[in-house]
């Protein structure tokens, strides 16, 4: 295990790199993408056992904090969709340098989900595998999870037009206009296609916005695209009854689906 | 001072297992000062809630100081001990190698603890054990209840409206509480085999340590937010351990309406500077450097 920092001076991120420790070749890795806000606090240890198991089963990880979140230089104020997606691209690059390896397998939860969606579709021969876990389908529908946010705001696209640099507050975390709009944006279906990368999309939670979004995918290539749902317990959520748990059961059906 | 600062990710303990960040100033200490090393709360990994010990941590290093963040064994990115130490010791034993670390690679001699929650039971737990502690930084630690936290605690609830709402529609966590007790009292044989800290008189471990801390002339401050159900008065520390005898060596600081996390940016706004002007105005207060003799235990000079 080695912790460090990546990228520019500007924008150090943090990052830990897991090698290869199976007797496997050792020809493959993978770049994890945490959620966002409270999201990510929870689910820290579960893609840190994630990353170990993987890297047990023969792969070089990488996983790293977005650029304002974690460990990572800079604000969550100073922080955008576009930046984050930038941050993946160094991601994928450092571990490329790393390990050696020339293609690699996105895995994300949540909003690193979406966020590694986008990144994959943009560079289909590098990303050779994508893990959508519980991803952010419709932005609309995320941040109305929020209740803070006034309905009006969110039902009218004119008012996130408004630059302000910290307006809300989610569960102690800053949410900027910027971000907002951001998070606004999200349509993971518009984002994921066409088909180009095989994906495997895990649901612990099915909700009304997966049934909008199952038939854009029924013009993609079935051999693409694997929806799965598992029920499972869901490690972003603070719970006092699974504080610390790990959902062993997703964990393995990523490793055995990316064996 | 509001200095530039460099964070970097380090491998420490006795196995290189523990993950850690150390943030300090670019330019070399312009004074000498204890360094800061800040605990995990619970299985909140070095970040602490709402990236709350990230910018604790900046803070602290743009003040000139040298500030370390670090995962217990088994949480966040470090990994699990190998030597199946009970929990409590397992916390312990880590802030005894993060130490000796910062003591070998920084040359400090001088530590302040700063922990919430379990971090702050962590802190005093280990800081009268270690003659390199000068200051113990707590928020809500834990306290026994009083009886003046009783009397508040149902006066506060009697007079919000959703107690009364959920009392009616038989959601009262207090009302169901006493219930499951009732049935202990009838049928003691439901009682849960499950060891409690009450079994293991953590009350009067905690006095102790308290005692013990005082003893050594660490100074404490003790930082209470009132939105919990540990504490609801500022003193009620003090009522809770009568026979430590804090002296001038405790400061406390009431967060009104703040809730157990410091949840809110503004509760944090103010948080993070006090403890900055703290640690500076009690500084004249830290106990003289002593010579650490690892070979003799921690407390070099008894």
């Amino acid at each position: 295990m080695s912790p460090f920092f990546f990228g520019t001076s500007e924008r150090r991120i943090f990052g830990v790199y897991e090698p290869a420790t199976s007797g496997t070749s050792g020809k493959r890795a993978a770049v994890f993408c945490y959620p966002w806000g409270a999201e990510y606090i929870y689910a820290h240890r579960t893609i840190r056992q994630l990353a170990v198991k993987l890297s047990t089963a023969g792969f070089h990880t990488l996983r790293f904090d977005f650029f304002g979140t974690g460990d990572s230089a800079g604000d969550l104020t100073d922080a955008d969709l576009a930046g984050w997606e930038n941050d993946v691209e160094s991601a994928i690059e450092e571990i490329r340098d790393i390990s050696g390896v020339s293609q690699v397998t996105l895995i994300g939860m949540r909003l690193g989900a979406t966020i590694a969606a986008s990144v994959a579709a943009k560079y289909p021969r590098t990303v050779d595998r994508l893990i959508l876990w519980d991803p952010i389908v419709s932005g609309e529908e995320y941040l109305r999870q929020f209740d803070v946010i006034p309905q009006k705001l969110l039902n009218t696209r004119h008012c996130l037009s408004t630059d302000s640099k910290s307006s809300y507050e989610i569960q102690g975390f800053p949410l900027t206009m910027n971000m907002m709009r951001g998070f606004h944006s999200i349509d993971l279906g518009a984002w994921i296609s066409p088909p180009s990368t095989r994906t495997l999309m895990l649901l612990t939670e099915p909700l009304p916005f997966h049934e909008r979004f199952f038939p854009i995918l029924a013009g993609r290539d079935p051999g693409s695209l694997e929806i799965e749902t598992i029920a499972a317990t869901r490690p972003w959520l603070e719970s006092s009854a699974s504080a610390g748990g790990t959902p062993v059961d997703v964990i393995l059906r990523i490793v055995n689906w990316l064996g | 001072m509001n200095q530039k600062i460099n964070e970097q990710a380090v491998l420490l303990g006795k196995r290189q297992s523990l993950v850690g960040i150390l943030t300090r100033a670019v330019a070399p200490a312009s004074r000498n000062g204890p360094a800061v090393v800040i605990l995990n709360t619970g299985v909140i990994h070095r970040v602490g809630h709402h990236r709350m010990y990230v910018t604790m941590a900046r803070a602290l290093a743009r003040a000139g100081r040298i500030v370390l963040r670090f995962d217990f064994s088994g949480i966040g990115d470090s990994d699990a001990r190998t030597d199946a130490l009970p929990l409590v010791d397992s916390c312990l034993a880590d802030i005894k190698e993060a130490l000796d670390w910062l003591e070998r690679e920084h040359q400090v001699s001088q530590i302040i603890l700063i922990g919430l929650c379990s971090g702050a039971d962590h802190a005093v737990l280990y800081g009268h054990t270690d003659a390199r502690i000068v200051a113990l930084v707590l928020m809500d630690p834990t306290i026994p209840a009083t009886r003046r936290f009783y009397l508040h605690y149902i006066a506060r609830r009697l007079t919000r409206l959703h107690n009364w709402t959920n009392l009616l529609a038989g959601r009262s966590r207090l009302l169901n509480e006493w219930a499951k007790q009732l049935i202990l009292v009838v049928r003691p044989g439901l009682r849960s085999r499950q060891i409690t800290l009450q079994d293991l008189q953590f009350h009067t471990c905690l006095e102790q340590s308290y005692q013990n801390t005082v003893d050594r002339r660490i100074q404490i401050l003790a930082i209470l937010s009132e939105e919990t159900t540990r504490q609801t008065y500022s003193g009620q520390i003090l009522d809770a351990f009568p026979n430590v005898q804090f002296r001038d060596q405790l400061t406390t600081e009431f967060f009104p309406c703040s809730d157990h996390l410091f949840t809110l940016e503004a509760d944090r706004a103010k948080l993070i500077p006090l403890i900055l002007r703290w640690i500076d105005a009690s500084s004249s207060m830290f106990r003289a450097e002593q010579p650490y003799n690892p070979q003799n235990g921690n407390l070099a000079a008894e």
